[in-house]
C-alpha cells in the first residue's frame, strides 16, 4: 500500500499521475508530513542530479517561505484547511475587466444591430397591418381557415386582433397609399393573371410611386383580380376579401 | 496528466485556502529558481534570499494565477523580476564605507558575506547530499539509472521514455520510482544520521 502510494507520489512529482489521484493525493500531501518530507527529497535528488552548482540542497528556502506565507492571508474560503479565510480573495484587475467587457460589446455589436433592425421591421409592419377589426364575417371564416394556409399576414395572423371590435378606420392612409400590407392566399385554382388593362396602368404609373406603394399597387391588383376590381380600388381591397376568398380556396 | 497540469491541482488548492500546497510547489521549485537566480546575482545566500521574495511575491498573486501559463513559467518570470529589481535596487543603494575593517567581528563579517556563500553545516550537508546521490545513481542497475537520469536530467516525459527504452509507460513509472526509491532510502541515512555529523563537525 505504502510502495503504491510512494509511486504515486513519484508519478505525481512528475506530472504523471491522472488527474483524479492527483487530486486525492494533494489533499493527502497537506496532511502527511511523512509525505512531503519524501517529496522534497524528490526534489533534492532532481537537483543533486542536475548537479546545480550553488545550489545549497536543502529546504531552507521552503522553510523560510512557509514561515512567511503563514502571516499571509488564507485565499478562498480555506475550506480545505478548515481555516477561515481573514481577508477576501483580491478581485480581478479592473484592466481585465476593462478589456473583457469590451470584448463582449464589441462581439455584440452586430447582435443589436441585427435586434434593431428586426425591432424596426416589426414594427413597420405591425403598423401597416393596423387593422381595425375585421367584420364577424371575417372572423369566422379565418377561425376555419388552418393555420397553414392562413398566409394573409392581416388579422389572421393576429388572432387576438380579431377579437378586437374597433370601429373600422380607413385603410387608405393620408398619402392614398394602403396601409395594410396584404399577400394573397394560396389559390389552387390555376395562376391569377391580373388583366391587361389594369397591368398597363400600374407600370405606366410606377415611375411616380415608391417602391412600397409600388408592391402594394400590384398586390392589390393580384388579390382584387378575382373580382374584377378597378386599379383604384385595387389599393383599398379589403382583406377580409382576400381572406375569405382564400379560405373559400382551402381544402 | 502534465507536470503543468499536475502543478495546477497545487495551485488550485492554493487558491481555494490551502497554504500547504503552496508549501509543495515551493519545495519541488526551489532548487530551480535560485540556480535562475544565480544567473543574476553570484552570491547563493543572496539568491536564496531573493527566491524566498520571488515566492512571496508568487503567493500573493496567485489569485490572479489563472493557468494560461505553466506555474513554473510564471513562477520564473516572477523570480528573473525580482532578480533584476535586487540588483537595481542594489545599485542605488550607498555603500557604508563605516565598517570598522579593523574590528575583527565586523571585518569577519564581511569576509564572510564576501566570500561564504553558505554556511559550513549547509555546504558540508549540500556536498554531502550531492555524493549519497551520485553513488547510489552509479550503484542502480542500468534500466533505473537510465530511466531517472533520462527524466531529471534531460526532462523527458513517461511516454518519451518509454519510447527510447523500449518499453510500457507503467514500466517507465515503475523504474523512475525504484530508483527514486533506492536513493531516497541511502539520503534517509545521511538525515537521520548525516545532518547529526555535520553539526558535529561545525
Amino acid at each position: 500500500m505504502t510502495q503504491e502510494r510512494d509511486s504515486q507520489l513519484s508519478a505525481m512529482f512528475d506530472g504523471e499521475l491522472p488527474g483524479a489521484e492527483c487530486e486525492l493525493l494533494a489533499r493527502r500531501l497537506t496532511r502527511d508530513e511523512a509525505l512531503r518530507a519524501q517529496w522534497s527529497r524528490f526534489s533534492m535528488i532532481g537537483a543533486a542530479l542536475r548537479a546545480e552548482r550553488g545550489v545549497a540542497l536543502h529546504d531552507r528556502v521552503a522553510q523560510r517561505v512557509q514561515a512567511s506565507v503563514a502571516k499571509e492571508a488564507t485565499y478562498g474560503d480555506g475550506a480545505d484547511t478548515g481555516a477561515t479565510s481573514s481577508q477576501p480573495v483580491p478581485a480581478a484587475p479592473d484592466s481585465f475587466k476593462t478589456a473583457s467587457n469590451a470584448r463582449w460589446a464589441r462581439l455584440m455589436r452586430p447582435v443589436a444591430g441585427a435586434s434593431i433592425a428586426a425591432g424596426v421591421a416589426a414594427l413597420s409592419i405591425l403598423w401597416m397591418r393596423t387593422d381595425p377589426g375585421p367584420d364577424p364575417m371575417l372572423a369566422s371564416t379565418v377561425a376555419e381557415t388552418p393555420a397553414s394556409e392562413s398566409i394573409v399576414l392581416t388579422p389572421d395572423a393576429a388572432p387576438s386582433m380579431l377579437a378586437s371590435s374597433a370601429p373600422p378606420v380607413s385603410r387608405i392612409s393620408s398619402n392614398g397609399e394602403p396601409d395594410v400590407y396584404v399577400t394573397p392566399a394560396p389559390s389552387s385554382s390555376p395562376g391569377i393573371a391580373p388583366p391587361a388593362r389594369l397591368a398597363n396602368y400600374v407600370v405606366a404609373h410606377s415611375e411616380y410611386s415608391g417602391p412600397l406603394s409600388r408592391r402594394m399597387a400590384l398586390l392589390g391588383l393580384v388579390a382584387a383580380d378575382s373580382e374584377n376590381v378597378t386599379p383604384e380600388q385595387a389599393g383599398s381591397v379589403q382583406p377580409t376579401d382576400n381572406a375569405t376568398a382564400g379560405a373559400a380556396d382551402a381544402p | 496528466m502534465t507536470v503543468e497540469e499536475s502543478d495546477l491541482v497545487l495551485v488550485k488548492r492554493v487558491q481555494r485556502g490551502d497554504k500547504s500546497a503552496f508549501d509543495l510547489l515551493v519545495r519541488k521549485y526551489q532548487h530551480k529558481v535560485v540556480k535562475l537566480v544565480l544567473r543574476y546575482v553570484r552570491n547563493p545566500a543572496e539568491a536564496e534570499d531573493i527566491a524566498q521574495e520571488a515566492f512571496i511575491k508568487a503567493y500573493r498573486a496567485l489569485p490572479q494565477f489563472r493557468g494560461d501559463s505553466a506555474f513554473y513559467t510564471w513562477m520564473y518570470r516572477i523570480a528573473i523580476n525580482t532578480a533584476k529589481n535586487s540588483l537595481a535596487s542594489r545599485d542605488r543603494s550607498p555603500i557604508k564605507y563605516d565598517l570598522d575593517l579593523n574590528d575583527p567581528e565586523e571585518s569577519h563579517g564581511v569576509q564572510t558575506k564576501l566570500q561564504d556563500p553558505d554556511t559550513p553545516e549547509g555546504m558540508a550537508l549540500t556536498e554531502e547530499i550531492r555524493q549519497v546521490v551520485n553513488s547510489a545513481i552509479d550503484a542502480l542497475p542500468e534500466e533505473l539509472k537510465t530511466a531517472i537520469v533520462l527524466r531529471e536530467l534531460d526532462g523527458l516525459s513517461y511516454e518519451e521514455i518509454a519510447a527510447a527504452m523500449e518499453c510500457p509507460v507503467g514500466t517507465v513509472r515503475s523504474r523512475i520510482f525504484r530508483a527514486r526509491e533506492a536513493i531516497d532510502k541511502r539520503l534517509r541515512e545521511v538525515f537521520e544520521g548525516g545532518l547529526g555529523r555535520t553539526e558535529e563537525m561545525v
